[in-house]
């Protein structure tokens, strides 16, 4: 029984697959959207029954044609359930990483090509639905949050792109796999020793003498750098800002290492450098990272920490 | 309670309005109750909106569901049945608006709606009302739509568009369907009549009863002649002959032992001996005609005597009249063809020659022995009808609506006391008299007369047409009609009852009707009322099994469900993809933006103005040049111009539905100000 289930759902995915292959634009249109009447479109339907069977027994003509009246407005409404959809472009657009066990965010834009797309409603499976309605010419973008469950590159599952607009008698939707992954970085596990070398001993990590570097000169400062190294004495003197830049002493370099974690599981290895990573950042120390498959060289700011925990998110992944 | 579910602001208009609309034909028709009950349901309904008041709990709609239960079972006596049922329907759905915390709800409040208003189908189908209830469906349809947007902003009026355009498209899909579903014969037997009550002729007589008909406008029945239409002196219309007299009330009746089959003859049944002999007797039709009756809740048919009829389910009684093997429950249309023949049948039956001569003993006894002395007088039957034909049209008898009460010896009061009746005492006077004197005869029952609508060639029989006569058998001769009304009063026959009574110096009391008859346009709107409502009573209501086997047999030659299926599949597939093909085409046209439609609106009305601009003027030189022009326009033109921009440069700053609206009322400033 289960395994025919599973064969079922193989096959599903296979065809699915195949029909509509992933990609990161998709364009909704009629290989791509199913439709099928909705509860309630069979509520209506029956309505629409009863009302004939009650023609037919009043010999009621105008009962008659109410009834006709209900399933052509019922099969029109087909044609504008469909059309509600068709026409609909989804791009894949930005990404949103999270800590694995939390959230991350995905963005969908869609465009509207011809005509408005009224009440869509988008959600990965098992996530919650979000609405909106594009008119025509229009794009809007749409974040939609992905529940991370462990570490490294997640893929939502399909995406349901579904509308019920505009009678709610049928659904229309589509499976689209828009070839969208959220990287989670790994749960922090705080505690232990810093897994760092460099420096004079193995364990210093307390370097708060910022002497023992040695000023080189500035440069103007680039999105990423910490504002820690910020001249900001030069700003108020409205030289624009400019990042102050040090010669790297062999002692103030610390390379966290994967083979400084003996006897941790590899998950938890990551965790303690993703938890290390984020105390020195916090610190504004110069940290590098030095993994089995990677190395990050030694840096600080934003941007070397996305850098060092999606080294960790994706490490180890085949590529 | 959980959070409640909130019916879309612009939704709601839709809502709330349909579901009064779809339940006033009901509270029209039934109990005051329900027109005060179902209002102020639904004005609760707006204030729970308004947040003015929370959703009645569990118990106090639970005690108002008893509650309306409780009225419609006093008021009916039952809660089963079309007219009960539909009372507590429309009732318990006024009360489901107060029900409604979940999106579900609102759903089985629409889907309901659509159900309260089919139902009003069932008391009455005029192509008025048809109409009126297409129009509450749109807007039912746009409240479906609105709980099916859950955004807020949008306007109403989109809904509507959309609705009126959805259900414009399944229109002509109906038509298809109405044409080419097979109609089915009923699945079961139902009855609507329970409490509607039956209209027109019934099947007893006393005095009174038809001039009480006589005040009633409703339409009995209309009827369309292939060729010329009879003149008024010939439109006797039969509906059913009485034959049992008590002393006062004329009654249908037949001898108990009778056979049914012997009586009535139905097409797929026994034929009689004395109806193939009328087969044989018939020779040319004399008239041909189609007659469409009017809901009576009875089983007779109105025709021309001889009636021979195309239908299956209606029979010819050897009383000379169609029966209908049903009651009428709606409109029904038939064809007859009459044939003037003379109805010597094979002669008279033994237990017929002692029925149509019976007479309760002892009854108006000066009458019966008035009646015995001047037959003896009479060398024959014929001669004998003549006298008292003669006598009634001599001596001082009045036509009346409003004639005395009559005492015990109904015909002895008539004939020598009050001498003031209306069809009804003559004609039972008549047929005393006959049997009295030994002559078989019986009282026919129907209409006389009708009126003819110019437009259609059609004539309308209304209830005040009612009529009765008699009938006698006179040896050589058979049954032989007689009209002692026509002796009293000849234009009640020639002109009508209005013309008869004027002559009597009394009117009818049709009030209405008559002011619009009196009136020519008023007459002239009547009769293209009259000829739409004959046009929707022959080509809609009274399109059935028959008709429709008619209009295919033109189109597929033979019918065979078969190719019922490919028709209806044929038809129906190409109707859907037509409408396809349009939507998708509509959507392939390149929309304009609303700002560049509203530009376009300005260019016009300058146009209209009699500025002509060069083509690809940019915005800001046309409003400079219109200003130019009309400078009281000036503040508007410009506001307008900033409006443009605002909507054209920065979208999404302002509300643009806020913007468009602006900009129409300063364009409609500005097309006052032009002008000269």
């Amino acid at each position: 029984m289960r395994s025919l289930r599973r064969t079922v759902s193989e096959l599903w995915h296979g065809w699915l697959q195949r029909r509509i292959p992933p990609s990161r634009q998709v364009l909704l249109d009629q290989r791509r959207i199913f439709i099928f009447p909705s509860g309630y479109g069979f509520f209506f339907l029956l309505i629409a029954v009863l009302l004939f069977v009650g023609g037919i027994n009043y010999e009621n003509n105008l009962l008659l044609a109410f009834s006709f009246l209900l399933v052509s407005l019922f099969l029109m409404a087909i044609l504008h359930t469909f059309r509600n959809l068709a026409g609909l472009k989804l791009v894949a657009a930005s990404m949103r990483p999270g800590f694995a066990g939390a959230r991350g965010a995905l963005e969908v834009r869609i465009l509207s090509a011809h005509h408005a797309h009224r009440s869509i409603w988008l959600h990965w499976p098992g996530a919650p639905a979000e609405e909106l309605s594009v008119e025509p010419g229009e794009e809007k973008s749409l974040w939609l949050s992905v529940q991370l469950l462990r570490r490294g590159r997640q893929h939502p599952g399909r995406l349901r792109v579904e509308s019920r607009y505009p009678l709610g008698l049928l659904r229309s939707w589509s499976l689209v796999d828009l070839d969208h992954a959220c990287v989670a970085w790994p749960k922090p596990l705080p505690g232990g020793e810093c897994p760092a070398s460099g420096g004079d001993d193995d364990s210093g990590v307390n370097h708060q003498d910022r002497g023992s570097e040695e000023f080189e000169g500035l440069r103007s400062y680039v999105a990423g750098d910490s504002l820690r190294l910020v001249d900001w004495k030069s700003y108020a003197r409205g030289r624009g800002l400019n990042t102050k830049q040090f010669s790297d002493p062999a002692e103030g370099r610390l390379w966290l290492e994967w083979n400084r974690l003996p006897g941790h599981d590899p998950e938890s290895r990551y965790s303690r450098l993703c938890y290390w990573v984020l105390q020195l950042d916090q610190r504004g120390e110069r940290y590098g990272l030095r993994l089995p498959d990677g190395e990050l060289e030694p840096g600080t700011g934003p941007l070397q920490r996305e850098r060092a925990l999606e080294m960790l998110a994706l490490s180890g992944e085949s590529r | 309670m959980a959070r409640v579910y909130q019916v879309p602001r612009h939704a709601f208009p839709w809502l709330i309005s349909g579901a009064l609309l779809a339940s006033l034909p009901h509270m029209v028709r039934a109990e005051l109750w329900l027109s005060v009950v179902v209002p102020l349901l639904l004005l609760w309904r707006i204030m729970i909106q308004r947040g003015r008041f929370a959703m009645p709990g569990k118990l106090v709609r639970g005690m108002l569901l008893l509650g309306l239960a409780g009225a419609t079972l006093y008021s009916h006596g039952t809660l089963l049945g079309p007219d009960a049922g539909v009372t507590l329907l429309v009732a318990a759905f006024a009360l489901k608006m107060l029900e409604m915390f979940r999106l579900r709800d609102a759903y089985v409040v629409i889907i309901l709606a659509f159900f309260v208003l089919a139902t009003a189908f069932l008391f009455s189908t005029g192509p008025l009302i048809s109409i009126y209830i297409g129009l509450v469906l749109v807007l039912m349809v746009a409240a479906l739509i609105g709980i099916n947007h859950p955004e807020s902003g949008v306007s109403p009026w989109r809904h509507f568009r959309l609705s009126l355009t959805m259900v414009g498209q399944a229109v002509p899909l109906m038509l298809v369907f109405f044409m080419l579903v097979p109609r089915l014969p009923p699945l079961w037997s139902l009855k609507v009549e329970q409490q509607q009550g039956k209209t027109g002729m019934s099947d007893s007589m006393a005095p009174g009863e038809i001039s009480r008909l006589s005040r009633q406008n409703d339409l009995a029945f209309r009827v369309e002649f292939e060729g010329d239409v009879p003149p008024p002196s010939l439109r006797y219309w039969r509906g059913l002959t009485y034959g049992w007299f008590d002393g006062r009330r004329w009654s249908q009746a037949v001898p108990p032992a009778l056979d049914r089959q012997e009586y009535v003859r139905f097409p797929n049944g026994v034929s009689p001996q004395w109806y193939l002999q009328l087969l044989a007797d018939r020779g040319d039709a004399a008239w041909k005609y189609r007659v469409v009756m009017e809901r009576s809740g009875r089983q007779w048919l109105y025709a021309m005597s001889v009636p021979f009829s195309d239908k299956a389910d209606v029979g010819l009684a050897r009383d000379l009249r169609l029966v209908r093997r049903t009651d009428l429950e709606t409109t029904y249309d038939y064809r007859v063809t009459s044939y003037l023949m003379p109805v010597a049948l094979e002669g008279l039956k033994e237990w017929e020659s002692q029925f149509y001569v019976a007479l309760p003993s002892g009854s108006s006894p000066r009458a019966a022995a008035m009646a015995k002395q001047w037959r003896d007088q009479s060398v024959s039957d014929a001669a004998y009808v003549n006298r008292l034909l003669r006598w009634l049209n001599e001596a001082e008898f009045y036509y009346t609506l409003e004639p005395p009460l009559l005492g015990q010896h109904t015909v002895d009061d008539f004939l020598f006391r009050t001498r003031r009746g209306f069809c009804e005492h003559y004609a039972s006077s008549f047929a005393f008299l006959l049997r009295a004197a030994g002559i078989p005869a019986r009282i026919v029952a129907g209409y006389q007369g009708g009126q003819l609508n110019p437009l259609g060639n059609h004539l309308q029989v209304r209830q005040y047409d009612a009529h009765v006569w008699v009938e006698a058998w006179l040896p050589e001769q058979g049954w032989v009609e007689f009209d002692p009304t026509a002796a009293v009063a000849p234009a009640r026959i020639e002109l009508g009852l209005e013309q008869a009574l004027a002559g009597f110096n009394e009117q009818t009391e049709t009030g209405l009707a008559a002011v619009f008859r009196s009136n020519p346009l008023l007459a002239r709107l009547g009769y293209l009322m009259d000829y739409i409502e004959f046009g929707w009573a022959k080509w809609v209501l009274g399109y059935n099994q028959q008709s429709q086997l008619e209009f295919l047999s033109r189109w597929l030659g033979k019918v065979t469900p078969e190719r019922m299926v490919m028709a209806l599949a044929a038809v129906g597939g190409s109707v859907m993809t037509a409408m396809l093909i349009w939507m998708l085409w509509r959507a392939r046209r390149p929309g304009l933006m609303w700002w560049q439609r509203e530009y376009r609106a300005m260019l016009r009305l300058m146009q209209k103005r009699g500025l002509n601009l060069p083509a690809h003027l940019p915005p800001a030189q046309v409003i400079a040049a219109a200003a130019q022009r009309y400078p009281r326009a000036t503040a508007a033109l410009q506001d307008w111009q900033h409006c443009f921009e605002a909507a054209v440069y920065r979208p999404p700053a302002t509300d643009p539905e806020l913007l468009r609206r602006q900009m129409v009322v300063l364009r409609r400033k500005v097309a006052r100000m032009s002008r000269r």
